[in-house]
């Protein structure tokens, strides 16, 4: 398969019919769910999609380790492309990291004013223009709510989208069937997409709960795959 | 003969300016091997012991690894001083070859910079353990607290802190050993008297504290130590025993401080060497059996074993060459025969020397575990000495291509020889260090591994050989490449009266997937067209015509040339015309192949303030390069990016002059990538016009 043929015949592009076109450039979404569902390889996999059209992807990670966010975006080229049989699979993969840069920053010791300056000076100082902004691993909670405001007007201005995978700080609270923890709902006023996340027999179902400022419970007739860790349509067979 | 168990082995491995020739040289006197003290940058013009070369006394920095032998309570440490800048990196990796710990010196206000990184790499790659020394507690900002978490989050390190500061700053005391837990003053003139007194008092709390983070985290190494703790019975001799099973797994890493200027805390740093660093028979250390398709072996550490050695440095010294060796198995003896497993040439060991340093001490024998040297042995670095006729290889080293060349010209007849005698030397001592004459320039052309590596070799020449010598502008070692798959069909055919050429060659040629393999020749000519003694001349056509690109004149890789048809005369046809034939095929073929230009593309980290990360990002657009991520940590950030060798030049400058000198960089040869389509039409403009001014003298 070459690859304009792997985009158009992604899965991702239900994911966008679903969402009306996309996320859109200055707004927000969400992925979230318990630990340990899936929300960095659907995160991730999105990026991969962006990147595979030649969009520019910053990737923010709280994890302290680089090597380990490389090897996620690493491991989802290298299943996409094996299971599609990616013709020059090297090539395409050299081409589309000229256009991904990781942003490693430490939560705890970091404010947002600081996450949206660097990421400013990545922008406009590093020339890297930048189409959408993945958080991977954000931690939200009532308060950091202002941050998400921050993160908007950031996102309005520099007219890119940004994606978010969420865990809530403990597991402790309430989730709801999609995978939507009571925190995370409390937010949802600044969130424009909200996708849950949550196991269903084999696999992980993908419901679109908030679409595009619209209130909804729409299952998605997507699912990841727990195996290849790819994003799929529902009526494709899994790894085994 | 000693005990293998009373030796170390160790390096002295950092950041440089982080003071670690200070350190070597104070090991050095508390150990009585000197009998005073100097400063690398001494007011006494004397340099310090381990800075042999006069270039590193006057730039304060290391260069070679000089090595040296100590004695400490009764056990024989070789100290290897090793090198801080990446640009020696090749002297670095090799001192880690032979090493079986090392300390690791930081700065306790710099802490862990971007080379400490690099260096801790090379460390992790050959399993050295290690214990680290947070140096200059005496300075204005020392935070010995911060850097210990620096090698926990920067390093990954799980560093415990064996000792802390009493005072900081211009009031450093002495140090509080968690240990004993006893405070520790460093008295007389030079700091060779310890006092042992109990720990102040406002420094109880936090000593108890300290000592509970230690027992804690190395509690997980010793059951006993654990059930010790439970019945509260815990004793110095446990907490050792723990200490060393952590370091030894690189589990644990335990954390000195002081200051080597100021004379405190190095005593109890070369007590931590020989209690938590490995003795040589705690390292396993494998050869490989190049009679058993390089089979891996392990040697053990027996003196009455075959020997094994490996030379791991050469040094001209005032009585000639001096290599290096580390021996790791059996016995050397003065007049053994050794066999050079590479040159397949025997020899007779002359001197047997121990070094110090500048100075030497003749020895009559040395065992497996020791470092020694010869005197006058003709060798490159890294063969490896056997016993008897043993093929066996001491694990190659990992030796990288060099990116950079430099043309160079003596500046008279007189320098021209001693140049000669200067590269040829370099050349021996380090592999990364090449140079060859270009046949159509006829200059004489170094290669290395960065700016630096290449101007430090020029100023040695000037010094140590007296061989001035004028350089041109740095070259990037470019390559040459195809991109699709080409046809060719190709008749080489003379008649100039007599016997005449004749030669056709058919085929293709194409890139190869691998990055492995440089060359792939396929033969898959049927029926004899062309017969088989021509077979290897064409062979040997396409690999000359692989030499010299036509394109911009660099070598030509990642090519497979196949041929499958083809033709000859009985009469006219020979290993010549054959050769020409393939050379033209080739460069038919070539042009049709959609050929590329390749440029060596470089691992860059740039460390600095947070405040200036976007002029960082700016420097790494401009030379065109790539933003692979960007670390964030308190006011401090590491950007690691991959940019084209040719757009680093004069970086250190401009990183400088943009970050007011807070920024720093290493890089590092990543791979080879694609040259832009508008620097590549601008190389070949400047290639042909070039070849055009040559034509015109």
């Amino acid at each position: 398969m070459v690859k304009e043929e792997l985009i158009a015949r992604s899965p991702l592009r239900v994911f966008e019919t679903s969402i009306h076109g996309g996320l859109g450039k200055g707004n927000l979404g969400v992925l979230t769910s318990r630990k340990g569902v899936g929300k960095t390889a659907c995160l991730v996999h999105i990026a991969t999609d962006k990147l595979l059209r030649d969009h520019h992807v910053i990737h923010v990670s709280f994890s302290q380790n680089v090597d380990h966010v490389l090897s996620w975006y690493e491991d989802i080229f290298e299943e996409i492309s094996r299971i599609k049989h990616l013709e020059h699979a090297r090539d395409v993969h050299d081409e589309i990291v000229r256009n991904r840069v990781i942003m490693n920053f430490s939560q705890k010791d970091v404010a947002i004013d600081q996450i949206i300056s660097s990421l400013r000076a990545m922008i406009v100082d590093g020339g890297f223009k930048a189409d959408a902004v993945m958080f991977d691993g954000y931690r939200l909670s009532d308060d950091n709510c202002e941050d998400l405001g921050r993160i908007r007007d950031f996102a309005q201005e520099m007219d890119l989208e940004v994606w978010f995978s969420v865990s809530a700080l403990s597991e402790d609270v309430p989730y709801d069937e999609f995978g939507v923890s009571a925190p995370v709902k409390e937010l949802c006023y600044y969130i424009d997409v909200l996708i849950g996340l949550t196991f269903v027999d084999d696999h992980v179902a993908l419901t679109l709960v908030k679409d595009q400022g619209e209130e909804v419970q729409k299952h998605m007739s997507l699912k990841l795959d727990p195996k290849s860790l790819l994003i799929m349509r529902e009526d494709e067979p899994l790894q085994t | 003969m000693s005990d293998i168990k009373n030796m170390r082995n160790i390096g002295i491995s950092a950041h440089i300016d982080s003071g670690k020739t200070t350190l070597s040289e104070r090991m050095l006197f508390y150990t009585k091997r000197i009998h005073a003290i100097h400063e690398v940058r001494g007011k006494d013009g004397v340099g310090a012991t381990m800075d042999s070369m006069e270039l590193e006394r006057e730039r304060g920095i290391t260069i070679a690894s000089a090595a040296t032998n100590v004695n400490w309570k009764g056990y024989s440490v070789n100290i290897i001083d090793t090198p801080g800048h990446v640009d020696f990196t090749i002297e670095v990796e090799r001192s880690l070859r032979v090493l079986d710990g090392a300390v690791l010196v930081l700065c306790s206000v710099g802490g862990v910079q971007s080379q400490s990184i690099t260096v801790d790499r090379q460390m992790k790659r050959y399993k050295v353990p290690r214990i680290a020394f947070i140096n200059k507690c005496d300075r204005v900002g020392a935070n010995p607290y911060r850097v210990k978490d620096q090698l926990v989050q920067k390093l990954g390190h799980n560093a415990v802190l064996m000792q802390i500061p009493i005072g900081l700053e211009d009031k450093l005391e002495g140090v509080v050993d968690l240990v004993s837990m006893k405070a520790i003053y460093f008295d007389g003139p030079s700091g060779e008297e310890l006092r042992e007194e109990a720990i102040p008092a406002h420094l109880q709390d936090e000593a108890m504290a300290k000592r509970e983070e230690l027992l804690d985290a190395v509690s997980m190494f010793s059951d006993e130590l654990m059930e010790a703790m439970l019945e509260d019975q815990v004793s110095e001799e446990l907490i050792m025993d723990a200490v060393r099973a952590g370091t030894l797994s690189q589990e644990l890493t335990p954390v000195f401080m002081g200051s080597a200027y100021k004379n405190k805390g190095i005593q109890p740093l070369m007590d931590g060497v020989i209690q938590y660093l490995p003795n040589p028979t705690q390292v396993q250390n494998i050869a490989l059996d190049l009679d058993q398709d390089e089979k891996e072996i392990v040697l053990e550490s027996d003196p009455s074993k075959p020997t094994v050695a490996l030379a791991f440095k050469l040094e001209d010294g005032q009585y000639g060459q001096l290599t290096y060796i580390r021996i790791y198995q059996g016995t050397l003896k003065k007049g053994d025969e050794l066999y050079n497993v590479r040159s397949r040439k025997r020899f007779k060991v002359g001197r047997l020397i121990k070094m110090h340093a500048d100075s030497m001490e003749d020895i009559s024998q040395a065992y497996c575990g020791d470092i020694a040297a010869l005197f006058a042995v003709d060798c490159a670095s890294g063969d490896t000495f056997t016993a008897g006729s043993m093929n066996l290889s001491m694990t190659s080293m990992y030796v990288p291509n060099p990116v950079i060349s430099l043309a160079i010209k003596a500046k008279d007849k007189n320098a021209q020889g001693n140049m000669a005698k200067a590269l040829n030397r370099f050349s021996k001592e380090d592999p990364t260090f090449r140079t060859y004459v270009d046949p159509e320039s006829s200059q004489t052309i170094i290669q290395g591994m960065g700016e630096l590596h290449l101007e430090v070799y020029v100023e040695r020449m000037k010094r140590e050989y007296r061989a001035e010598v004028e350089v041109g502008q740095p070259q990037v070692a470019y390559r040459e490449a195809i991109s699709r798959r080409a046809d060719f069909n190709y008749t080489h055919k003379k008649q100039t009266g007599g016997s005449g050429q004749y030669a056709r060659v058919a085929g293709y040629i194409e890139p190869l997937e691998s990055d492995e393999e440089n060359y792939v020749f396929e033969n898959s000519i049927k029926g004899g067209v062309i017969p088989t003694e021509y077979i290897p001349s064409c062979d040997k056509g396409f690999q000359a015509a692989l030499e010299k690109g036509t394109l911009i004149g660099f070598p030509i890789v990642g090519i497979k040339a196949s041929i499958n048809d083809g033709q000859y005369h009985p009469v006219d046809s020979s290993d010549m015309a054959f050769q020409t034939a393939a050379i033209g095929a080739f460069r038919e073929a070539y042009r049709r192949a959609d050929p590329v230009i390749m440029e060596p593309i470089m691992k860059v980290s740039v460390e600095g303030p947070t405040e200036f990360q976007g002029n960082v990002f700016a420097t790494i657009n401009q030379r065109r390069g790539m933003i692979v991520s960007a670390l964030e940590e308190g006011a401090f950030c590491i950007v690691e990016a991959e940019v084209p060798l040719s757009e680093m030049f004069g970086y250190s400058t401009n990183l400088r002059s943009l970050t007011q000198g807070k920024a720093e960089f290493t890089m590092e040869f990543l791979k080879y990538g694609k040259v832009p389509q508008s620097i590549s039409e601008e190389l070949i403009r400047a290639y042909e016009q070039k070849r055009r001014d040559e034509a015109g003298k």
